[in-house]
């Protein structure tokens, strides 16, 4: 359990500014919390890399191999031979392979939000019910009542309305 | 015209409070349709289709030649109005386009539901639903294996993707909605949005994540989408029946189900406009929109029946020559007329704009084009195969009572998922909305986050 200093602002631009003022102040990586994506957040923060798209990609691979092992591979285990054509009949086969790339690329990719974004959540977090509708927080990691009191006249002297002390 | 604009003196809050009003507010008129539409639903759809099993496929009118009927035709035009839902949006959400935010979630609401019809509408074309199961390959005792070389099992396994695919679409994008909304309801529904948002809190990384995994999705669908219904195509053009065999199937196949979900997209924003109080949010921009779309479409659809008909004429084979001669001026050519006059001449009222912007007739247009799609569709099915090679073997066929009840009874079980789906997934995206109003004021005379409206129930 810690303890965080969490302000509450009007405006997208006054959070990320007290952010970016947290952040060059010396404190920890600070969270803000919004009602919509922030386009300008990462300037601010800093830029955040994805895994998502190594989910995307191996599970496409995954799904495209084991669409064409299936194809192939039931059509090895029980022959019908069709108007003598091959057994591993490549055109209709490839179209299995396109469809289970994308449905493993698919499920893959949900897979890589949920485990990147930590959900589900299974314990308390940090959250401001405000923040869900027309307010915008910045939360940040305090480690004692010192740098909380530091961290809220950041807060304040940003333009916070409110700034709380709260713990998760 | 108030509506005619974008709703810019609308605050974040006041989304938020006509969202969950939409969901939690449910006036009597509601309460009727759905009943409404339940009963339609058991008595036109569950009741004739139980009749059927229980007395055997011959209930329905397909016999040879035309073994194929209006389930097949209902089976295409279902998945065909599930295409414009969710490939709109991908496409929409990739170039970034503002106008889609206030009409995405429930296009893509159409799209599963037709989705789930048309699955239906396969267990009632098969006869015996029981083995379905057949159509999935797991190791069993007689060591058989699906045909995975039939373009049945490329449906298969391309509805399932779509079907998957669009269902994680639409929750994907819900969840920060489902969070909004789980902080001003209380009871049952708190509950169930709790579950559903998973423990969405709106951080930076959260938003990120989201938007990484929301792109990709796009990406993956629209070729997905598009495959769907080319796939669907192949069940007829893989066959060697005249008029069927057509290397533009598959375009023209792609090209008929965007059109028609196009239109059915214009009929559901005009009763969620209407029904649930979305006049500031679903506007004559959308309709302007939508219509332009559909012009479009319509004049790309027609050419590719023009040349469809080239085609066949072109090849100079008797056969071919005999079934364009039959779908023209044949026993179905009312039909055929009544979709060009639907589908190709009554779209070109919309190069006016005072047309596409005008919602009663969008709405009158959006179903007559379904109207001429359906007809499309059962041409396909019904023309061809009471027409092929021998004339010794040429038929006619005429839907009996137990497969209109089902056509019927369809449309009214998407009615009523559709009316379920208004309670539960927020209609109007809460936070893509908001992206598109001016950054919030200082309100000082405003508790902080209070907002204006509050759930009594």
């Amino acid at each position: 359990m810690a303890t965080h200093a969490l302000g509450l602002f009007e405006t997208p631009s006054e959070a990320l500014a007290a952010a970016g003022e947290l952040k060059g102040s010396g404190f920890g990586q600070p969270s803000v919390i919004s009602p919509i994506p922030l386009e300008t957040a990462e300037e601010v923060l800093g830029e955040k890399k994805s895994v998502i798209k190594r989910f995307t990609f191996f599970g496409a691979l995954f799904g495209g191999i084991g669409g064409f092992t299936l194809a192939a591979g039931t059509a090895v285990l029980y022959l019908h031979p069709t108007g003598g054509r091959p057994i591993i009949t490549w055109p209709p086969f490839l179209i299995i392979t396109y469809e289970m790339t994308i449905l493993f690329g698919i499920l893959a990719t949900v897979l890589g939000f949920l485990i990147s974004a930590r959900f589900p959540a299974f314990r308390e977090r940090i959250y401001v019910p405000e923040a869900a509708v027309d307010k915008f927080a910045v939360a940040i990691p305090c480690e004692d009542q010192g740098v909380f009191e530091k961290a809220a006249a950041i807060l304040r002297g940003a333009g916070a309305e409110e700034v709380r002390e709260v713990t998760a | 015209m108030p509506s005619d604009a974008r709703p810019q003196e609308l605050s974040y809050a006041d989304v938020n409070r006509d969202v969950v009003r939409s969901l939690v507010k449910t006036g009597s008129k509601y309460y009727i349709t759905l009943a409404c539409s339940v009963t339609v639903m058991l008595a036109c759809f569950f009741f004739p289709w139980f009749y059927q099993l229980y007395y055997g496929i011959g209930a329905a009118g397909v016999n040879h030649p035309s073994v194929w009927g209006t389930y097949l035709a209902s089976f295409i035009f279902w998945i065909g109005l599930s295409h414009s839902g969710t490939l709109l949006s991908c496409v929409l959400h990739i170039t970034n386009s503002e106008w889609r935010k206030a009409m995405y979630r429930s296009a893509e609401a159409m799209t599963l539901f037709s989705l789930c019809v048309a699955a239906m509408m396969v267990m009632v074309h098969v006869g015996r639903p029981w083995f379905i199961h057949w159509a999935v390959p797991y190791p069993n005792q007689m060591e058989m294996w699906p045909n995975f070389r039939s373009p049945l099992m490329f449906d298969v396994m391309a509805i399932t993707t779509y079907l998957t695919g669009s269902s994680i679409f639409i929750y994907m994008g819900s969840i920060p909605d489902f969070a909004a909304v789980r902080d001003q309801t209380t009871g049952w529904r708190h509950h169930m949005y709790v579950l559903l948002s998973l423990g969405w809190r709106g951080t930076d990384l959260e938003w990120h994540r989201l938007r990484w995994a929301y792109t990709f999705l796009a990406v993956l669908i629209i070729p997905l989408a598009v495959s769907v219904h080319s796939i669907v195509s192949w069940d007829f053009a893989l066959s060697i029946v005249p008029a069927l065999h057509q290397t533009i199937f598959a375009p023209y196949f792609v090209v008929g189900a965007i059109y028609s979900g196009t239109a059915g997209i214009v009929t559901v924003m005009y009763f969620l406009r209407k029904y649930m109080n979305f006049e500031q949010y679903i506007t004559r921009v959308h309709f302007d929109n939508l219509g332009k779309l559909l012009l479009v479409l319509s004049l790309i659809w027609t050419y590719i029946n023009i040349v469809e008909i080239f085609t066949g004429w072109y090849s100079g084979t008797s056969t071919e020559g005999e079934a364009i001669r039959y779908r023209l001026f044949g026993y179905y050519a009312p039909l055929y007329w009544e979709m060009i006059l639907f589908c190709a001449v009554a779209p070109l009222l919309m190069i006016s704009r005072r047309f596409r912007t005008s919602f009663v007739p969008m709405l009158v247009l959006s179903i007559l084009i379904n109207i001429g799609m359906y007809t499309e569709r059962f041409l396909i099915v019904g023309t061809s195969l009471s027409r092929q090679y021998l004339p010794d073997a040429w038929g006619l066929y005429v839907p009996s009572l137990v497969e209109l009840s089902i056509l019927v009874g369809s449309v009214a079980m998407f009615i009523t998922l559709f009316l379920i789906f208004v309670k539960i997934f927020p209609s109007v995206s809460i936070y893509e909305v908001k992206e598109t109003l001016p950054e919030p004021e200082p309100e000082p005379t405003r508790t902080s986050g209070e907002p204006e409206w509050q759930p009594t129930h």
